[in-house]
């Protein structure tokens, strides 16, 4: 049993990930007054980018794709899906905050490789705004902390089964407040969509990715969507009992971002970290006081 | 996605994906790229059939030249083309790169596109409406399905005769030939 839900839980984050992709390009389409393409068009287009060939550009462009691709993988073990949690109970906040880093990281090495001066670009862009948002991140992560008095993230998520959401709940508030502003930032959708901007660097890190190296690129892509959604779930909007529960939860969250991402245009990278460094930052540290201040 | 046509997506995934997900680099130089917006946005949305634009060549399968070719740009064209992975389809659009155009008598215009890169499909107009350019890629849809969009085929067997015409025409490539070139040793 346990088995089985090794094996199924990262096949589980694949799917929905992919579905996000494509479900973000229709809504998209719609949002336009498009008809947009059909809602599994992201794995007709890995169907189509496995079976093509192309170039690699050494050793590391390989290995770190698949570090990159592997971290990731990992994570969705220890995030809870509803009851399904393999490895919840194990580390729980902080090992997922460590594994957090392999995903972006693997793909800096990966692309670094290419040497092609708009990979580089992307990647600077990258880990700035990871610098960006990590901050006001920990602040609030270390705000539920203290509030619940737990680092596992199963026993934050069934606490808040009696306390009701956190993000509504008195002392969190601020910080659920923060985490909604830097949600954007966490996703890569368009207020901050620095990274892999196609109209100004050619799709950044992205850029000598072609066949099957995109594929793997792009399941990357659907994971990191995945545990951004599922990790604001879990720790803000209680998690769920039920996986169904769970998955309209994610839904809903993704939407948000989705409307954000189709109304807004896109910063520079100086003014998105200037953003995130003031108000979630602000915010976030506001929320850390208080929940230090009223105690639990 | 067609309901119709599950039987040929069970049949063949690949092929069927080849047509359904044509990632295009749009190469604009020519006045023919002013017909490229209407069909990619909410007008014509040629989304719909999973034609998007992409920012590389890595990452496309589909090449479209949108207007005439000077001598400056084709060495561009041919590097883009060789940077794209196979299997890949090359489309030219407007009167000019099939025989030169309004520029036939141009000294720096290139008169026959097909002698340096494999053409799969030309769509004649002076420019092509975006409604060609739609029936032109329905066109590629049953030359991929009959296995005649084979350019990139054509390229790699007719390699040297491809580089002695781009070499002709451009002098010293500063580029190494992409496939071996017979009868050199």
């Amino acid at each position: 049993m346990h088995i089985i839900e090794f094996i199924f839980s990262p096949l589980l984050a694949l799917l929905i990930g992919v579905f996000f992709l494509g479900l973000a390009r229709k809504v998209m389409a719609r949002i336009q007054w498009r008809y947009g393409p059909p809602v599994m068009q992201p794995l007709i287009d890995i169907i189509r980018l496995l079976s093509q060939k192309s170039a690699s550009h050494g050793v590391a462009f390989n290995i770190g794709l698949v570090m990159s691709l592997a971290g990731s993988l990992v994570i969705t073990l220890f995030l809870p899906f509803g009851k399904i949690a393999p490895m919840s109970n194990s580390g729980g906040m902080l090992v997922i905050l460590y594994l957090m880093l392999i995903g972006p990281l693997g793909m800096a090495i990966s692309s670094g490789e290419s040497a092609n001066p708009n990979a580089s670009i992307g990647i600077s862009r990258k880990l700035l705004l990871a610098m960006g948002y990590e901050l006001p991140f920990l602040l609030v992560v270390l705000a539920l902390m203290k509030a619940y008095n737990t680092t596992s993230i199963t026993e934050i998520v069934s606490l808040q089964r009696d306390t009701g959401w956190s993000m509504f709940t008195f002392p969190l508030v601020l910080s659920g407040i923060a985490y909604l502003l830097i949600l954007p930032a966490m996703l890569g959708v368009r207020p901050f969509e620095v990274v892999n901007a196609p109209q100004e660097i050619s799709s950044g890190p992205l850029v000598e990715y072609g066949g099957p190296y995109l594929a793997l690129a792009t399941l990357q892509h659907a994971l990191a969507l995945f545990i951004g959604i599922s990790l604001f779930v879990n720790l803000m909007w209680g998690g769920a009992a039920n996986p169904v529960i769970f998955f309209l939860k994610m839904l809903v969250v993704f939407f948000l971002g989705i409307f954000v991402n189709a109304v807004f245009p896109r910063l520079r990278i100086d003014q998105a970290i200037r953003y995130l460094w003031r108000w979630p930052s602000l915010i976030a540290f506001a929320g850390l006081i208080l929940v230090c201040v009223t105690g639990s | 996605m067609d309901r119709n046509q599950l039987k040929k997506w069970f049949q063949n995934p690949v092929k069927m994906a080849h047509k359904y997900s044509l990632h295009v680099v749009y190469f604009c130089t020519g006045c023919g790229i002013i017909e490229i917006p209407p069909s990619i946005t909410a007008r014509w949305d040629a989304e719909r059939f999973g034609i998007i634009p992409v920012a590389t060549p890595r990452q496309a399968s589909l090449f479209i030249i949108a207007g005439y070719v000077s001598l400056k740009t084709l060495r561009s064209i041919i590097r883009t083309y060789e940077q794209m992975p196979e299997p890949k389809f090359t489309v030219s659009l407007g009167s000019c790169p099939i025989n030169g155009g309004m520029y036939h008598d141009s000294y720096n215009t290139i008169k026959h596109l097909e002698k340096y890169i494999p053409v799969d499909g030309m769509i004649a107009g002076c420019m092509p409406r975006p409604e060609a350019i739609f029936v032109g890629v329905t066109h590629l849809w049953t030359l991929i399905d009959k296995d005649m969009a084979d350019g990139y085929k054509r390229y790699r067997s007719n390699y040297s005769a491809y580089r002695a015409n781009q070499e002709k025409i451009l002098g010293k490539l500063e580029w190494p030939p992409l496939f071996p070139i017979h009868g050199e040793e």
